[in-house]
């Protein structure tokens, strides 16, 4: 691996004086980036991947009838088990659960035949460009604890989201567009908590692109355009404003140092760049009718997968545009979120139908177009599912079992990393937490987990708390 | 982890002792270095051994010493006894918060082999020390006193100063001795127009209108000060700095998030208390023990309940499930939140681990972790929830005071009664009893012990009463109709006068429906046991009563026994729970067990007298009299969120890096040792939580922190930048403060001014100090960049509220009602929802999973932490929104119209437009831009359209430009 440089392109996107329509006289464009905390920083050591992509998929999608194929729990269907209760009321007491076999079949897929439920057929067609986690377990057992912690590290603190993190760590090259940008993400289950920056400077932050319920074809990002004005008009507009700023400024700025006014009026340089720049990459009008197809957009015979292709396809065209941290959220506002099936498994279909030809598809778009390389993309829910039913059909949460689809930047494709007891109840082999996933990703991009802090209140905090293990075996 | 491996650790350091001496053989040897020693070097030694990156959990298992001393929680080893052993636990990967090692569990041959090798003596030739030296250091609290912050404020005389014409107050003097000591020079005064604005957006956060502008420019400044701090609009400007550090918010967030319907009396309470410049000793006592404050007047009972929702409305995660991490994570909260607030300490450090930079050791933590942990602040449940009390206004409060005493008569008169029945050989009972149930019925006080009936348990969720089955005690027993489950529990909590053991047996009436798997929870001394109950079966005491079991009880701490629905497959009945100590079980077994009685003695022919008579009578009348009236019993309508002192206060262990089941030893309840004079001992709380001791130490004079900490807090928001720079952190990672004489001075005059904000304020106001312009000198900025001296007045960014407030007041539609609930309609969740309202900002509902977007992108204060020193950004999306947001752009457009409706002439409008948004005039070169503008937008002026248009787009830029967001 060679270390990041900085590419001409990569010059003139970061280079904030002499592109606006203000040039800032006296101050020169180190200067300029030394006071934009955006500025792409050094990472710690040589990163493998640029950027993520966290593909959320909320409410817990259950391993078991998808990617963690378990032969004993299909032979002990029905079986009684012990059970120890993780909930309010059941809290540490003993009880029987019968054993539920997986929904769907498993069928065997790519070089080393691995694994996978019918109901992915088209992820399944990619098992050698990602890497299974079988052993991942994480923290709390309701939804939104479980949520914050995959989001922040923490099931009821304020901490940081993970993108804000990797924002903080890293900055961002493309100042034109925000450095962190969740896609459609629910406000319930955690919420804004999930893209927070929480004690890390604002400018970190999440930038949110739409919300949950709402079509990802009506996606964007707020005030970028002015609803009221033609853009010709805004431009005398923002022309006028600038030269009111000007004015205003010689007569109560006292000259060089006296940066706070220069800084404001830069941020509408800045704003304005911005408007100019991001419409165009939530607009997919100029993509191809072959692209739109592989995400599945615009399929008259199958509108399930349209909505959420449009999700990965713009997960895609930030991805080229050097967003930092780009999720794509699953979800919606209900009190039982989308893969959360406790009494209807066969619900699962309706979701895996939605997601499994875009997710498919990106993932062919960014091997395409060389993008996989240098991006992480990460497939996976807050927890997994019970190898055990609850009422008749369906299956309660599992934190302490479940997996998640690692691709691209850095990570050995087609691995099977770590397992689950024999009916996928609890992880026991090379043990993956949520804290050591983090970790692990932090590390592909070059930042040490165990360093990269931020002092608040008196104490340094990391996103990994004291915990958190590079999975260094997953990495190519 | 739970209690007894804190006892084994105790049994643990004897027995290491012991077998200390004992010499190994050849085989314990050789077992040890071709099969242990591997296994520990392959499976353990990447964590704990003198080689590893980063030793974990302080243990080390690569000498003999090491597991002999053990890691935080303890010895690993008992020699001999792998069941004891807490390195056999985690391997076994029994015990969910306990396993090792983390990545998976062992091989069950290897697990086999440390087993073996535990129950032959754990024979270790491994030379070498415990502890990898430098690790914790011990905290030196005499040395930590030494802390400027620590030391109580000292009244300080202001220092001399070369040039006397400056200065106006003693303020001036310290400030002025800073800079001269420096060579730097003050900036000169700024104008009465921009004093104007200043003060007003400062106290009241409105601009001046012009008139108002024109008024006081020529009027004292001193005036000035007198009339804002007695506007309304003084508390609803302050009382928001308070609630950004009471982090104040109308509903959790985080998970599911529950709304906090109420909170808005908290905030009315807190704008009421700045308006009315309560002192802030009672300020700050009223909200840490406001419920536990004697009082004159319903009103003030009202006041000091509503200010306990400091502590009741943090960010609290109700749905976590592990109800025990829950509650100490509700502790956690209300100690960080109240140390930064009130101390400026970051005391959540200390959960885990001595405070690693300040002198605040884990035992400081938990000492007050008790005091907290003694106040109840959730109910428990799936979702738990907060706690709410009533409101007393004057004449609920004196029907209750009524009803209280009438209460207490009657039922003292019934208890006579009922003795006096029971002494004339008569079953005491109760009218209900015997008028439904008669035969069915165990009155309370023929049975012995400890008897607590369903009627003084706390419930929650939904409970039918029934008499329908036998046997039951006293009136009635209660169920859950079967439906639906989870919701409803019923807590028994004993008052356990004399420590011991006693037998625990519940009462229900079996049937049928009833459930098979009813759990009980036993709080008791060596920790919860749950016992599981078939209601199907008869019970077999009596018919009546069922054994739970004996356990361990102490007086001073928290017994319960603790009844679910949860998960159950049938009704559930709750009836009555008795507690039987020893000697009590000891006089029963000498009486001839009560054969299983279908029906209760009849009284027989020799107490038909005529005192049996009157007695049961007399009973009967009693009885009745008191049920009437508890019927009638007066209900409050308002409430408010509270906190309440638990029924059984008491000390918290220690939790051993902060893991909720890793129990240490018993802390009393305490307060923070280096804050107080050396030998202090530590406060006696008798009764209660203790939560009233610690509002009285913060409150004090002699704290050397509370008022040093809120002296400069006001600073802050006067400044922009508080004498201590970190307001939220005076400790040792916080800044020095820049003037700490200046702060001791004005620290000592708060407090001779009894605690009186409006003093103060007014007290820094009126230096020369506050006058000063934000005028720019490259030289003295050269020599004191960050203006830490203050030569010059910082220019301020104004603050979320203030810019949603004036664009709203420009425009003529801002609302400026006072007070009151003003979320529109409660759904749910707190998510989506719409924010329509003209009102103020600081009555704005403040959501934690919704913000008002303008909040949300000027830095309001994040409603989860303590905010003392908001952000002050510069970013584009703020930029985004004031080019495009719809509510600037709506707001420009009516400023325009209003404009439009009371001026004609182009160059009288440009001049009010001016004077509306920025408060001054335009310069000539402005008014030139402006003019030049118009017209190009709309060159016909008789397209009145097109006009309005351009006057908005005009406004707008105003909104957008530097001088209307800044202050000078």
């Amino acid at each position: 691996m060679t270390p990041m440089s900085t590419s001409r392109r990569d010059m003139l996107k970061t280079a904030a004086c002499g592109i606006g329509s203000l040039a800032l006289a006296g101050l020169c464009a180190d200067q300029a980036r030394a006071a934009n905390p955006l500025s792409p920083k050094k990472p710690h050591h040589t990163p493998r991947a640029k950027r993520v992509i966290f593909i959320f998929m909320q409410g817990g999608p259950s391993h078991v009838d998808t990617f963690d194929y378990k032969p004993k729990l299909i032979k002990g269907d029905g079986r009684d088990i012990d059970f120890k209760g993780v909930r309010f009321g059941t809290f540490g007491k003993m009880s029987k659960r019968k054993l539920m076999k997986p929904l769907w079949g498993f069928k065997q897929y790519g070089e080393r035949g691995a694994y996978v439920s019918d109901l992915f057929p088209h992820m399944a067609q990619h098992v050698d460009d990602y890497c299974m986690i079988h052993s991942m377990h994480t923290e709390g057992v309701a939804h939104g604890p479980s949520t914050l912690f995959m989001h922040t590290g923490a099931t009821n603190q304020i901490r940081p989201s993970v993108g804000s993190w990797i924002t903080y760590g890293l900055g961002t090259v493309n100042q034109n567009l925000p450095g962190f940008v969740t896609i459609n993400p629910s406000a319930s289950k955690g919420g804004p908590r999930n893209y927070s920056n929480a004690f890390l400077p604002t400018i970190y932050q999440g930038t949110t692109v739409g919300r949950a319920g709402q079509p990802a074809s009506k996606a964007t990002i707020n005030n970028i355009t002015n609803t009221r004005l033609s853009g010709k008009v805004q431009k005398k507009q923002f022309e006028f404003l600038q030269s009111l700023n000007r004015e205003q400024m010689q007569r109560t700025s006292g000259g060089p140092g006296d940066d706070q006014l220069d800084a404001t009026i830069e941020s509408f340089e800045l704003a304005w760049r911005m408007q100019m720049n991001a419409p165009g990459v939530l607009n997919i009008s100029g993509e191809s009718k072959k692209t739109l197809e592989l995400y599945g957009i615009n399929d008259p015979r199958n509108k399930h997968t349209d909505d959420f292709g449009r999700q990965c396809l713009l997960a895609r065209r930030m991805a080229e545009n050097d967003v930092r941290y780009i999720q794509i959220n699953y979800s919606d506002e209900s009190t039982t979120p989308r893969w959360d099936q406790h009494s209807n498994m066969p619900k699962h279909a309706d979701h895996a139908r939605a997601v499994d030809k875009p997710v498919a598809g990106l993932i062919a778009d960014l091997k395409q177009r060389g993008l996989l390389d240098d991006t992480i993309v990460w497939w996976g829910g807050e927890f997994g599912r019970t190898p055990f039913s609850q009422g008749k059909n369906g299956r309660d949460h599992n934190p302490r079992g479940f997996t998640v689809l690692l691709a691209g930047g850095g990570i050995k494709p087609g691995l099977a990393y770590g397992e689950t007891d024999d009916i996928g109840h609890k992880a026991v082999t090379d043990k993956v937490h949520m804290h050591d996933l983090h970790a692990t990703i932090l590390h592909l991009l070059g930042l040490d987990h165990e360093k990269l802090t931020y002092r608040f209140s008196g104490r340094d905090f990391r996103l990994t708390d004291l915990y958190g293990r590079v999975v260094h075996e997953i990495f190519a | 982890m739970n209690r007894t491996a804190f006892v084994m650790t105790v049994a643990t350091l004897l027995i290491t002792a012991s077998f200390a001496g004992a010499a190994p053989s050849q085989t314990n040897i050789d077992f040890f270095e071709k099969k242990v020693r591997p296994i520990l070097v392959k499976r353990c030694y990447e964590c704990h051994a003198e080689t590893a990156k980063k030793v974990k959990g302080g243990l080390l298992l690569d000498t003999r010493a090491g597991w002999q001393k053990g890691g935080d929680s303890g010895p690993s080893l008992v020699p001999g006894k792998p069941d004891e052993s807490l390195l056999i636990t985690a391997v076994r990967y029994r015990e969910e918060d306990y396993e090792m090692p983390p990545k998976g569990k062992l091989p069950n041959a290897e697990i086999a082999v440390l087993e073996q090798w535990v129950k032959d003596g754990a024979v270790d030739p491994r030379e070498g020390k415990a502890m990898i030296t430098g690790g914790a250091k011990e905290i030196d609290l005499a040395k930590g006193r030494q802390f400027w912050s620590f030391k109580v404020p000292k009244k300080t005389a202001p220092p001399s100063i070369r040039d006397t014409s400056w200065v106006r107050s003693d303020i001036d003097r310290f400030i002025l001795a800073k800079l001269e000591s420096r060579n730097l020079r003050p900036a000169r005064d700024a104008d009465q127009q921009t004093l104007v604005r200043r003060a007003f957006l400062t106290l009241t956060g409105l601009p001046p209108t012009p008139k108002q502008t024109d008024e006081w420019s020529s009027r004292p400044f001193a005036d000035l000060i007198d009339h804002l701090l007695a506007s309304k609009h003084y508390g609803e400007r302050w009382g928001r700095h308070w609630l950004d550090v009471a982090r104040f918010a109308e509903s959790s967030g985080g998970g599911r998030s529950l709304m906090f319907k109420n909170a808005w009396r908290f905030r009315d309470y807190v704008i009421d208390a700045y308006n009315g410049d309560k002192p802030f000793d009672q300020f700050a006592r009223e909200q840490i023990a406001g419920d536990l404050l004697p009082y004159d007047s319903p009103k003030q009972r009202a006041e000091q309940l509503t200010a306990t929702g400091f502590l009741a409305l943090g960010p609290t995660n109700y749905e976590l499930q592990d109800k025990e991490t829950l509650r100490m994570e509700v502790i956690d909260e209300q100690i960080s939140t109240m140390g930064r607030t009130f101390m400026g300490m970051t005391l959540g450090c200390a959960r885990c681990h001595e405070h690693k930079s300040d002198p605040i050791p884990t035992e400081d933590y938990y000492a007050l972790a008790g005091i907290f942990g003694s106040t109840q602040t959730i109910k428990p449940g799936n979702v738990s929830s907060y706690i709410e009390q009533p409101l007393p206004n004057e004449k609920e409060h004196a029907a209750k005071e009524q009803y209280d005493r009438q209460a207490k008569q009657l039922t003292a008169k019934l208890e006579t009664a009922n003795k006096r029945l029971k002494d004339l050989g008569g079953m005491p009972e109760t009218a209900t009893a015997k008028r439904v149930a008669g035969s069915k019925s165990r009155p309370i006080t023929s049975l012995p012990g400890i008897v607590i009936d369903e009627t003084s348990a706390k419930l929650t969720g939904k409970w039918t009463k029934s008499v329908h089955s036998a046997y039951f005690v006293n009136d009635n027993y209660i169920h859950d109709s079967g439906q639906p489950k989870g919701a409803n529990t019923a807590v028994f909590e004993p008052k356990i006068t004399e420590g011991g053991i006693y037998e625990v047996r519940m009462s229900y009436s079996p049937g049928s429906n009833r459930t098979t798997n009813l759990r009980v929870k036993i709080d008791h001394q060596d920790g919860p046991t749950i016992v599981t109950v078939n209601q199907v079966k008869t019970p077999p005491i009596d018919d009546t009563f069922i054994s739970l079991g004996r356990y361990r009880f102490e007086a001073d701490t928290r017994s319960a026994v603790t009844i679910s629905n949860k998960g159950t497959d049938g009704v559930i009945i709750v009836d009555a729970v008795q507690f039987l100590s020893e000697p009590v079980l000891a006089k029963l077994s000498k009486i001839k067990p009560v054969r299983a009685i279908p029906a209760p003695p009849k009284p027989t022919n020799k107490n038909r007298n005529k005192a049996f008579r009157e007695a049961t009578a007399l009973v009967k009348k009693l009885d009745k009299q008191l049920k009437d009236l508890k019927k009638k019993a007066p209900k409050s309508k308002a409430v408010a969120m509270s906190v309440t002192d638990e029924a059984k206060p008491a000390d918290e262990r220690v939790r051993i890096r902060g893991v909720v089941r890793n129990l240490g030893p018993v802390v009393p309840r305490g307060f923070i040792t280096v804050a107080q004079p050396a030998g202090t001992p530590p406060p006696k709380i008798e009764t209660g939580s203790g939560r009233l001791h610690l509002a009285n130490w913060i409150a004090s004079p002699n704290n050397p922190l509370t008022a040093r900490v809120y002296v400069n807090r006001v600073w802050r928001h006067l400044f922009g930048v508080g004498i201590v720079p970190t307001p939220d952190n005076m400790g040792e990672t916080g800044r020095r403060p820049t003037h700490p004489k200046l702060l001791d001075f004005l620290a000592h005059q708060f407090i001779a001014d009894g605690w009186s904000t409006k003093k103060l304020i007014r007290r820094i106001m009126l230096s020369r100090t506050y006058l000063m312009s934000t005028d720019f000198d490259s030289t003295t900025a050269a020599a004191d960049p960050e203006n830490q001296y203050l030569w010059r007045f910082n220019r301020q960014r104004l603050e979320a509220e203030v810019i949603r407030d004036a664009i709203l007041f420009a425009s003529g539609k801002l609302d400026l009602t006072g007070g009151g609930l003003t979320i529109r309609k409660f759904s749910t969740y707190d998510l989506g929802y719409t924010f329509n309202t003209v009102r103020r900002s600081v009555y704005v509902p403040a959501f934690r999973n919704s913000m008002l977007e303008l909040f949300e992108v000027f830095d309001f204060a994040n409603p989860n932490l303590v905010i003392g020193d908001r952000n002050t950004s510069t970013l584009p999306t703020q930029s985004l929104y004031m080019m495009n947001s719809p509510f600037v752009i709506e707001q420009s457009r009516h400023t325009a119209q209003r404009l439009f409706n009371e001026i004609s002439d182009d160059t009288a409008r440009l001049e009010l437009a001016y004077r509306r948004i920025l408060c001054r005039k335009p310069t000539s070169g402005e008014r030139a831009l402006a003019a030049r503008y118009i017209r190009e937008f709309s060159p016909d002026d008789s397209k009145t359209d097109d006009k309005l248009e351009a006057w908005s787009s005009f406004c707008h830029s105003l909104f957008a430009s530097l001088d209307f967001r800044y202050m000078n």
